[in-house]
């Protein structure tokens, strides 16, 4: 049973994608991932609207003050269990931004993340591979019990 | 006496009853969502089973799995209770229509009555679940389905209507013998009447050019926003078995339904037929855009409900009986 329900939390993982204040680049690579050229539907991966229908949540962009509290509602609105993704080098580490007196860096300074995909901005490749990563990470997560 | 309930039972709740009607419902999901990925030259799922053919119940079986959210301000009984009947009305409603050659499970006169009332049902339990999320996405998406239901719901009655005013009967059943007789398919004799049906099906299955209650683009994710973990897989099986309650529907009423053909028998006829639909449905899913509300309300009053009226007026006077 366990077994069956490891194997389609492996095989269905959905993406809602959230842009905590970044150029708009990670963005259109990460929509390049999902169009057709990519199509990471192959996978079973969809993006969805709702914090609530969705396993993975895709961030870009360092954190600014003002969207943290935003950021942190979406997350606390997925249900369990929910991984998150940071997508570029402004999410990884708040990069260029990273001593500005209204950012607090990366991602990872607000939520604990699964995947880092650096990169600015990473190619849909790269963004597909860490997702795979994580996918993979799920499965050993599952087997270790 | 012991026996023919046992048998009736089994016929409700294995073959062709529950349990098969959820395995068509999954196995359409895969042709629906492979076959709008090649339509936008793509793969869709490939690699959960052959050919992804799992993919729908891996989604499923995740999201049962997950877990389970009622926001605090939602209604919980509505909450509760409408993704259960979201998923059951379409499978009671599918009872009634004739899948393995001969009479339905629970064929009785005037059933086809009863479909149209469950398929309205449908609607009323969208319009509540959306109102007992009690969130202003859900809400705008709940009353978008019922608005939209205003529009389409007179030109899906009539259109039901024209087959049963041909065959002189108000059954399902009946209709589909009346049909068999001489191969005197329905949709031969009153096209207009098969084509009004397939786009209020299209609007009852909250499929592309009418999917405005779920647009993602603008309210999120429509009247399903709120729900979460086994609410939403009870939803979407809901929604694929009203995928096979719609393809069924037009496949009984204008296709002939489950009748031999050659050497085929009833059940093999009415798969290839559903199938057939459904690849239709999912067709014009992928080469149209949505509609705003207003244009779908007022487009289904001006052209559809005065067709559907004319193709009714013509079965009256003998055309296509």
């Amino acid at each position: 049973m366990t077994k069956a329900l490891s194997w389609a939390r492996v095989k269905s993982p959905w993406l809602i994608h959230f842009n905590t204040g970044g150029c708009n680049g990670c963005d259109i690579e990460l929509v390049a991932a999902l169009t057709p050229r990519f199509d990471v539907e192959r996978f079973g991966i969809l993006l969805e609207g709702s914090p609530r229908h969705a396993d993975i949540l895709a961030v870009t962009g360092p954190v600014t003050l003002q969207v943290k509290d935003r950021l942190l509602r979406i997350y606390e609105q997925m249900p369990e269990p929910k991984y998150v993704v940071a997508i570029g080098t402004c999410a990884v580490s708040g990069a260029p931004f990273k001593d500005c007196y209204n950012v607090y860096g990366g991602v990872d300074k607000v939520l604990p993340v699964d995947v880092y995909i650096p990169g600015c901005p990473p190619k849909p490749e790269a963004i597909i591979d860490g997702i795979v990563k994580l996918i993979q990470k799920i499965k050993g997560e599952e087997s270790r019990g | 006496m012991t026996e023919h309930l046992l048998t009736l039972a089994l016929r409700v709740l294995i073959y062709p009853g529950a349990l098969f009607l959820i395995f068509l419902a999954f196995l359409y999901e895969w042709v629906d969502r492979k076959f709008l990925a090649r339509v936008q030259n793509r793969y869709g799922p490939l690699y959960t089973g052959p050919s992804g053919i799992l993919q729908p119940f891996a989604d499923f079986l995740k999201l049962l799995s997950k877990e389970d959210i009622i926001p605090a301000a939602a209604d919980r009984l509505l909450f509760n209770l409408t993704p259960i009947a979201y998923s059951t009305l379409p499978l009671v409603a599918l009872l009634v229509i004739p899948i393995d050659g001969g009479e339905a499970v629970l064929a009785f006169d005037g059933d086809l009555i009863f479909v149209m009332f469950l398929l309205t049902l449908i609607v009323v339990t969208v319009f509540l679940a959306g109102l007992g999320s009690m969130s202003r996405f859900s809400i705008i998406g709940g009353v978008r389905a019922a608005l939209q239901m205003l529009g389409y719901e007179i030109p899906m009655g009539l259109a039901l209507i024209g087959p049963a005013v041909a065959a002189g009967s108000l059954s399902i059943t009946d209709i589909v013998r009346w049909q068999s007789t001489g191969l005197r398919w329905l949709i031969l004799l009153q096209p207009l009447g098969f084509a009004i049906l397939v786009c209020c099906m299209l609007a009852e299955l909250e499929y592309v050019p009418f999917d405005i209650p779920e647009a993602e683009t603008e309210i999120v994710a429509g009247w399903r926003t709120e729900f979460s973990g086994r609410k939403l897989a009870l939803i979407r099986l809901g929604k694929d078995l009203e995928v096979v309650l719609a393809s069924a529907l037009l496949a009984s009423l204008y296709l002939g339904g489950a009748q031999p053909l050659y050497s085929l028998p009833g059940s093999i006829t009415f798969l290839i037929k559903t199938v057939l639909v459904v690849l239709l449905f999912t067709f014009l899913r992928g080469v149209f855009a949505r509609f705003r509300i207003d244009q779908m309300v007022s487009g289904m009053w001006r052209y559809m409900v005065p067709l559907a009226i004319l193709q009714v007026i013509l079965v009256e006077f003998g055309v296509g009986r």
